[in-house]
């Protein structure tokens, strides 16, 4: 657990998305941000990562996704050991796509280019295609042409987690995206976007800051602050 | 968003814009218009002789610097913003330094360094007299690297501010999407950071149009030279003009390209809230080749011109140092001053009108006031000197007509065609610096002042001006220092007998007397420090905060 965590434990599933063991992590020079954390998520499975800002959420998130590498503990995703003693699988060859706060959707490219670019794995001829039947699974078929600074909130949000779906991850990571859209638009929003998820047998990681939307998850780890040292 | 000025105050302001925008047309307008003028052949000699020449050096130049300076400025952008390495932040502020250094002083240092008798020489020769490749500074690649050297940190200043203002979260997201390090950098860096970098190569591919003095000391012929011999040697203004009407039609072609391509790509990568990249930590070897890198354009740029220009002026020297300095450093300082005080004057009004009477009809008088910086200074002089000339000569024909006598040179002998040149050449500075500050100023505060009962020009007075006091202080500083090291433009515009440091300079290198040129053109180059410490400063605070926020 990361200092102070306390953990709901986790719901049984249909197999194991994620699974992290004994991770700690710290920059440079400085003490751990992330300390002896453990959570479990399986597949269909939303858990709730909970916290006040800088106690090490988006660490953890940075971590799993393999942005950065632990100084210990190990991370499986599907039951593959992706981080670990003499193993680091890179970002770009984990089966974990992450939504992130500002939704980074590539300025420079429309909706659909920024889809496309996420189905590298796919045979070029078909990119086109599953990319707008993503566009409409997040219900933004219409906006392939549009460029993100053209879209709303909502829309960029829902974009990027087609272009995150595209991915076809084992597990999904969202880091407070919910958290800049008004209320009502944040609601439904989340109920669609954790039904997708759990229609695709991805396991979520969900990093927010909101209590009623940590209670739609299958389980939760709040993550004190603190500066001592664990 | 405008004050609102009564209708026939809007139409004064518009009419003004538009009066302080001949300056810039009347050249231009005039080298346009010399394609119908008879050069008395002088021209069809020159095309048939020289200008598949021009064409093709100023177009392999521009390629080669725009080249060389992307390749530099990217390069070491990329390590001192993206990496941490022992020495980064000195290195960033000391990459700015070439900035000091005018091309064409680099070109006379640079040079001498490498002729056949120079201190680089004797080293590659050796004792045993053998002979290694030695490169040729008086060349096309020559001159590429020298004009690049001295160039580059547009190109620096330009991707450092798009690297740091790249949102962190972009190059994450590349990264869960499957690139690696060069994907991110093609599909996400490079097509964020273009518009900004390429702002900065514009410039670059701008200033090696316009340059005379280093490739006239290098012996390459471009349109730059070319134009200036036709004026001086051939003594045809006309012919002058139509080799620059060529020039301005590449230009113009070029900023049209530049205002599509812009026009087309329009997207917004300020990353909101996000933070930015967190810089990769080298070590060992990796950290040493980074900041070799960052040390090479340094020290290509700065250390070994500036540091031979030092040893020049303390070996040999100009004899008559004490006179150079009064002479020619007080007629730099004269028109530098007088230059500075106009054109920032002059921008003033010209961005208030756009402030005050908005629309398109102040708009565009703002954007043509800018164009003068796109064109080459010795196109802008003949383009300056054909209808002052033709008005010098009406005014005396007037005059010789009401007293009898003749009243001699009243603009192109004085330091009136000198200042309407600089005016010219450098309101695009003024202009960009008051108009990015005064668009800062809340349109709310004219609004409230308009409803207490100002006047528009008391609005300015009370409001603007004491808010645009540093940015105005910052324009003159930028403008006086442009000033002191333009080249061709005082060349050919300057009054009988009024020599600046930099015409002095160009006079006696090319009397092959660098020794005595040296002690100019080390004023020159400590002239030109200035700007770049007052701009060192600024980025030192941000690189300072940026790094606090690291930590």
């Amino acid at each position: 657990m990361s200092r102070g965590a306390i953990d709901n434990g986790s719901v049984s599933g249909s197999g194991l998305g994620l699974s992290v063991r004994g991770l700690c992590f710290a920059y440079a020079r400085g003490d751990d941000i992330v300390c002896d954390l453990s959570i479990d998520v399986p597949a269909r499975g939303v858990h709730a990562v909970l916290g006040p800002s800088g106690c090490g959420k988006t660490t953890l998130l940075r971590l799993v996704a393999g942005l950065e590498r632990p100084r210990a503990g190990t991370i499986e995703v599907g039951g593959e050991r992706v981080a670990g003693e003499g193993v680091f699988v890179a970002a770009a060859r984990r089966r974990v796509a992450v939504v992130f706060q500002d939704y980074a959707l590539f300025p420079t490219m429309t909706a659909l280019a920024n889809i496309r670019l996420a189905l590298r794995h796919h045979p070029r001829g078909e990119r086109t295609e599953r990319a707008k039947a993503l566009l409409d699974v997040v219900g933004m078929g219409g906006f392939a042409g549009a460029m993100p600074h053209t879209l709303s909130g909502g829309q960029q949000q829902r974009v990027a987690l087609a272009r995150s779906l595209a991915r076809e991850p084992t597990v999904m990571l969202l880091d407070e995206p919910f958290a800049s859209l008004d209320p009502g638009l944040r609601r439904a929003l989340r109920d669609r976007t954790l039904a997708t998820l759990r229609e695709r047998d991805i396991a979520t990681v969900l990093i927010t800051h909101d209590e009623a939307e940590a209670a739609l998850a299958d389980a939760r780890t709040v993550m004190a602050d603190g500066a001592a040292p664990c | 968003m405008t004050a609102p000025v009564g209708r026939g105050r809007g139409l004064a302001w518009r009419t003004l814009a538009w009066i302080l925008t001949l300056s810039t047309l009347l050249p231009i307008g005039v080298v346009l218009a010399s394609i119908a003028g008879d050069s008395e052949g002088v021209f069809a000699h020159i095309a048939e002789t020289r200008l598949a020449t021009y064409a093709t050096n100023t177009v392999l130049l521009t390629l080669g610097v725009a080249a060389v300076t992307l390749a530099l400025g990217v390069s070491t952008a990329w390590l001192v913003t993206m990496c941490r390495f022992r020495g980064r932040w000195l290195l960033s502020i000391l990459l700015l330094l070439p900035m000091a250094v005018p091309a064409y002083i680099a070109a006379y240092s640079v040079t001498d360094l490498l002729q056949p008798a120079g201190p680089l020489r004797a080293i590659a020769i050796g004792e045993d007299g053998v002979r290694w490749w030695w490169p040729r500074a008086r060349s096309l690649p020559g001159a590429t690297i020298i004009l690049a050297l001295c160039l580059y940190p547009y190109v620096y200043l330009a991707a450092r501010a798009a690297f740091i203002a790249l949102p962190a979260s972009l190059l994450d997201a590349a990264k869960t999407l499957g690139f690696g390090s060069i994907g991110t950098f093609a599909r996400v860096v490079v097509p964020v950071s273009a518009p900004t970098i390429g702002a900065g190569l514009l410039l670059v591919m701008m200033e090696t149009v316009s340059d005379f003095g280093a490739v006239d000391y290098c012996a390459v012929d471009t349109f730059a030279t070319g134009v200036y011999r036709a004026w001086a040697t051939l003594g045809s203004p006309i012919a002058a003009a139509q080799l620059g009407s060529v020039v301005l039609g590449a230009v113009g072609v070029v900023l049209l390209i530049v205002a599509v391509v812009r026009g087309r790509r329009r997207f917004d990568a300020s990353g909101g809230r996000s933070q930015r990249p967190r810089p990769v930590e080298l070590r060992g070897v990796r950290a040493l080749l980074a900041a070799f890198v960052c040390a090479v354009p340094v020290l290509g740029g700065f250390v070994l011109p500036a540091g031979w220009l030092a040893v020049l002026a303390i070996d040999q020297g100009d004899q008559r140092a004490t006179e150079l300095l009064v002479d020619h450093g007080l007629a730099t300082v004269f028109l530098s001053a007088l230059a500075a005080v106009l054109v920032v004057g002059l921008g003033l009004v010209l961005v208030e009108a756009k402030r005050m009477a908005g629309g398109w009809a102040t708009r565009v008088p703002v954007r043509i006031g800018q164009l003068g910086y796109a064109v080459p200074g010795t196109v802008l002089a003949v383009g300056l000197l054909i209808p002052l000339a033709w008005l010098d000569h009406r005014l005396n024909d007037v005059w010789g007509w009401l007293t009898g006598e003749r009243l001699g040179l009243v603009l192109t002998g004085t330091i009136v065609a000198v200042l309407v040149g600089y005016q010219t050449r450098f309101m695009a500075v003024g202009v960009g610096l008051l108009r990015a500050s005064l668009d800062r100023v809340p349109p709310r505060l004219d609004e409230a002042a308009t409803t207490l009962g100002c006047s528009s020009l008391r609005i300015i007075g009370r409001i603007h001006l004491p808010m645009l006091l540093p940015p105005i202080c910052a324009a003159m500083l930028l403008v006086f220092v442009d000033a002191a090291k333009e080249l061709p433009m005082t060349l050919m515009l300057r009054p009988f007998g009024m020599d600046t440091l930099a015409v002095r300079v160009y006079q006696l290198a090319s009397d092959e007397r660098l020794g005595e040129a040296s002690t100019g053109a080390l004023a020159i180059v400590l002239v030109g420090l200035i700007p770049v410490i007052v701009l060192s400063r600024s980025m030192g605070v941000r690189t300072r905060s940026a790094l606090e926020v690291e930590r």
